[in-house]
């Protein structure tokens, strides 16, 4: 098959027209999809007791290796005796509304679902150049040395299309992790065992040490500990 | 009784040469250790670290080091160590991280240039067939590369900038999995692993167009300009290349050549929906008043990229 001649297109032997094709292509600019609802997460940095079942339960689900983590517990210990303090940071990917990663990649396997605004990579397109390990700012993209390919958390799709919720969120037994509508998150109008009705204050977009959520506008929202307040909750651009 | 008495001076002899003896081997061995051992503070980092003596056993002998000082001279000295042992080495926290060359950084990370990208997709998808959204911009050419090989060996950097490893990565703390989990911490990283993405956005920001007055992003209103960014910035022009990881007069040379070689750096391979808030140099000309977005910002680059010498 590869060996017998191609039949000729007229339309590709008008080298203005190709020319023409090619300029065009070069100067295509990215636009951000917007889905129709976006699904994000939730974390009580107080409540977690770091167990890190979300850790495993992810793992397990993705077939993962040791070395490459799709979520990452994150202890954050501070203070001097007796105001000590400890909480818990709690991330994956975080299906940001303008995902770093998706313009830096060279294949197309970074892709945003229009109906929930998943950030998913086709590992099967990736060549692992690790762009978009370079580009996340929050450490999303996971490296995996012995298929020289890069791979992330996509909320378990396949769960979330059958109905239910993400392996992390199952796994959780404090309760402290969750999904919903982003924005019904922000506003603390969702229903979820991750947030107290009394802890509404709390929630915030950013902790302290995590990079600015104006870089993606990342789709995650937590209940704060007092120490890891970094502002005022602050709706996004 | 008094024969043995007679030949004190055999034995004060005898302690004299091995006295001599001893110090002219020391010496000698000083003098190849120093010749052998890398000019820099580096050097001393590597000597103070201890190799454990199961790596130390299989160390080359030190006669056959001896042997040929000229082959040794010749490659860069590695000190042997284990894994936990270099993971605090001195070199990756402050302030010896700052005085690292990309040398002493690819001693032991020398596979970030080595390893490359595979050449298909595990589904057959060939590299040479692909291109990203910022790669559409003319500067962009040749096979793909992984990330690290752009920023530092690709030809177009080296025509534009002098990247070296610690222009983007500032160390981190080992004591944590994650860089920085603890707040008390002394760095300013994030919770990413390795590198502050503020040091990306520098040139992985979007376009400012709404602080030049354009009337939208430059893929839209480059053409009323005749996409060319030197028919304004003849004149307009800040000292803001002038940092030690940029090359100043290669980015005119090739700003003069080609806009999008500017457009490459300042919007045309965005990653971040937010644009760099650079700091306000003035330029020759430049007027005494501050437009309203360039207010409270610093009037110098970051201490850390500014060029030895150049400011008091």
């Amino acid at each position: 098959m590869a060996n017998e001649p191609v039949p000729k297109n007229p339309v590709l032997q008008d080298k203005a027209t190709i020319k023409e094709a090619i300029v065009r292509h070069k100067k295509e600019v990215y636009t951000p999809v917007v889905p129709a609802q976006q699904f994000g997460f939730i974390h009580n940095n107080v409540d977690c007791i770091g167990c890190r079942a979300c850790e495993i339960a992810c793992k397990d689900k993705n077939g993962l290796a040791p070395g490459p983590r799709f979520r990452r517990v994150m202890y954050v210990e501070g203070g001097t005796y007796p105001a000590v303090y400890a909480y818990k940071v709690n991330m994956s990917c975080n299906h940001c509304a303008e995902p770093a990663c998706l313009p830096t990649c060279p294949t197309g396997a970074i892709y945003k679902r229009k109906k929930d605004g998943i950030v998913d990579i086709d590992s099967s397109l990736c060549i692992g150049c690790r762009r978009c390990e370079a580009a996340c700012p929050y450490g999303a993209p996971q490296f995996i040395p012995e298929q020289n390919i890069v791979s992330k958390c996509n909320m378990c799709v396949d769960e979330i299309d059958a109905g239910r919720k993400p392996y992390c969120v199952m796994a959780c037994m404090m309760r402290v992790l969750d999904i919903g509508p982003i924005d019904k998150l922000r506003e603390a109008t969702y229903p979820t065992k991750a947030m107290a009705p009394h802890e509404k204050d709390k929630l915030v977009r950013q902790v302290k040490s995590m990079a600015d959520p104006e870089l993606t506008n990342p789709s995650i929202v937590f209940i704060a500990h007092s120490n890891g307040r970094v502002d005022e909750p602050k709706e996004p651009k | 009784m008094n024969s043995g008495k007679d030949k004190w001076w055999i034995g004060a002899i005898a302690l004299i040469g091995v006295v001599v003896w001893a110090l002219t081997s020391y010496l000698t061995s000083s003098t190849n250790n120093a010749a052998l051992a890398p000019p820099t503070d580096s050097g001393k980092i590597a000597a103070s670290t201890t190799v454990p003596p199961k790596i130390a056993a299989t160390a080359a002998p030190a006669n056959e080091a001896q042997a040929a000082p000229a082959q040794q001279a010749a490659t860069p000295s590695v000190t042997v160590t284990d894994y936990g042992r270099a993971h605090y080495d001195p070199i990756h926290f402050k302030p010896a991280i700052d005085k690292a060359t990309d040398a002493d950084c690819l001693k032991c990370h020398q596979e970030v240039l080595d390893t490359n990208t595979r050449d298909a997709s595990p589904a057959g998808l060939k590299k040479v067939s692909t291109l990203a959204w910022y790669q559409t911009l003319d500067t962009y050419d040749g096979e793909q590369m992984t990330f690290h090989q752009r920023h530092l060996t690709a030809p177009f950097i080296k025509k534009v900038a002098t990247m070296s490893c610690t222009t983007c990565h500032q160390g981190n703390n080992p004591r944590d999995e994650v860089s920085n989990t603890a707040a008390d911490s002394p760095t300013d990283l994030t919770m990413r692993k390795m590198v502050d993405p503020n040091t990306c956005l520098m040139c992985h920001g979007q376009f400012p167009y709404q602080n030049m007055g354009l009337p939208g992003p430059w893929h839209e209103s480059g053409a009323a300009f005749q996409n060319n960014c030197l028919l304004c910035h003849a004149a307009i022009r800040t000292t803001r290349h002038k940092v030690n990881f940029l090359n100043a007069a290669g980015i005119e040379q090739e700003g003069v050549a080609n806009s999008d070689s500017c457009y490459g750096c300042h919007g045309g391979r965005a990653w971040y929906r937010t644009s760099f808030p650079y700091p306000r140099h003035a330029w020759a000309g430049a007027g005494a008043t501050v437009p309203d977005w360039a207010k409270d910002r610093p009037t110098e680059s970051d201490l850390r990229f500014l060029i030895e010498g150049s400011k008091p």
